[in-house]
């Protein structure tokens, strides 16, 4: 029987020290959300958001996914009979073909430095070196397509200037 | 009596006759004693609880013939007997869990599917997974990569169940899904990729494109166009360069590269 009323009267009191128990959790937690929101700590990882949320994709673009990609691997591919077929013609007599292979070459390059640019010299993380890097890629791509252009109407052209260092 | 005995026991050893049980426990076959093997295993280092001393390579010697085969058990017995403090991940040490990737030799790789090199002349060098944020030790940060597996959606979507049971799969259309879905996620493959190394705020590696791919090979998943969708840019997708590290590195044997390049051709063909 005393058992018993010792047990009734100290059961209030385990009920409100759980409760008080349970409140500090409960602000332990509260905390603790706001912590997993990422600080910036130098030389740790920079995360967006809380260690549930997932990585955000950037805005969905074909011209730069797949099409880019395609017409990528189709232009290498091309290179190959044309670079073929202007070892096997004059350049003076099908200046056409090289024109194409003028273009084609260029922008081959083009595409594979700027790979290179995107690769280590992403605007995200070289603000200037960076935007340096790929206005200087685009003009001195520009500047070679107008060099080929003039090259290739106004003295022997590529193929022929290629022929004659071969020989020469 | 007792002198009876005395003079007994005087005469055995006199003439070196022995009892029946010691002559036949001479016989027997004794445990060998295995020669000491000892090999050097330089391990990396790193204490947060000290930021400013720099990571350094801390070179412990083992017998290997008191060691199990695997680089695994080598780092137990290292953690058991010599010092505690060392810090590294594992659980299943039967390569199902991924938990025990690192880098032993030079390889990303489980510890607990890599032998030991018998050869005691050369050391073992252990590293973590390169290019990782390091917590401790052999412990890297694996936050973003788990962020960016989460980012694919790597689960079942299809608007249209079927009325009653299960979802139904010709065995041509599983055989599709061979060799991704094994994978068990230990980056060992995306940290083995220099453009993961450079880009990995956006590139999703190629464990995570592999699952990507798994998830659009499903005939039972009906979003592969929105799952594409969402990798067609610059970063995500097309930062791979077919560089063959991840495939070279898989413990599990699986090819990351193949299931790269499945998607690229079913997206540019899409």
């Amino acid at each position: 029987m005393s058992s018993s009323l010792v047990l009734r009267s100290s059961l209030p009191r385990t009920l409100t020290q759980r409760s008080v128990a349970h409140s500090v959790i409960q602000a332990r937690y509260a905390t603790s959300d706001a912590a997993q929101r990422f600080a910036y700590h130098p030389g740790g990882p920079i995360l967006k958001g809380t260690v549930n949320d997932p990585t955000t994709f950037p805005p969905s673009s074909r011209a730069h996914g797949s099409h880019h990609w395609a017409f990528e691997r189709l232009l290498s591919a091309a290179l190959v009979p044309l670079t073929a077929a202007a070892f096997a013609t004059s350049g003076s007599s099908y200046p056409i073909l090289d024109g194409i292979l003028g273009v084609s070459l260029v922008m081959h390059s083009h595409i594979g430095f700027d790979s290179v640019v995107v690769d280590y010299l992403h605007t995200r993380k070289f603000p200037v070196i960076g935007q340096i890097a790929k206005w200087g890629l685009r003009t001195a791509t520009i500047a070679t397509l107008v060099g080929v252009y003039q090259f290739n109407t106004n003295d022997i052209g590529l193929t022929e200037l290629i022929a004659k260092v071969w020989t020469a | 009596m007792q002198s009876v005995l005395a003079t007994a026991r005087v005469n055995r050893l006199a003439f070196g006759s022995r009892p029946f049980s010691t002559s036949l426990a001479r016989c027997q076959a004794v445990p060998q004693q295995k020669p000491v093997l000892l090999k050097e295993f330089k391990i990396y280092r790193w204490n947060p609880d000290e930021p400013d001393k720099k990571p350094e390579l801390q070179s412990y010697k083992i017998d290997l013939n008191q060691t199990g085969p695997m680089v695994l058990d080598a780092l137990i017995k290292i953690k058991n007997e010599i010092d505690p403090t060392l810090t590294f991940r594992r659980s299943c040490r039967e390569g199902i869990c991924g938990s025990c990737a690192m880098n032993i030799d030079g390889q990303n790789t489980l510890a607990c599917l890599c032998r030991i090199d018998r050869d005691a002349s050369k050391n073992a060098k252990i590293y973590p997974l390169p290019h990782m944020y390091v917590v401790k030790d052999l412990v890297p940060d694996m936050t973003l990569f788990y962020k960016q597996y989460k980012s694919i959606q790597p689960w079942l979507q299809n608007s249209n169940p079927p009325e009653k049971g299960e979802f139904l799969q010709s065995p041509e259309d599983r055989r599709k899904l061979d060799g991704m879905y094994e994978c068990i996620l230990c980056a060992c493959c995306s940290t083995s990729c220099p453009s993961y190394w450079w880009n990995q705020d956006e590139y999703l590696g190629p464990a995570t494109l592999m699952q990507a791919y798994r998830w659009i090979a499903d005939s039972r998943d009906d979003r592969a166009a929105e799952r594409m969708d969402r990798l067609q840019n610059e970063m995500s997708l097309y930062r791979c360069h077919t560089i063959f590290n991840c495939s070279r590195t898989c413990p599990k044997g699986l090819n990351p590269a193949a299931a790269i390049a499945k998607m690229k051709l079913e997206m540019a063909t899409d």
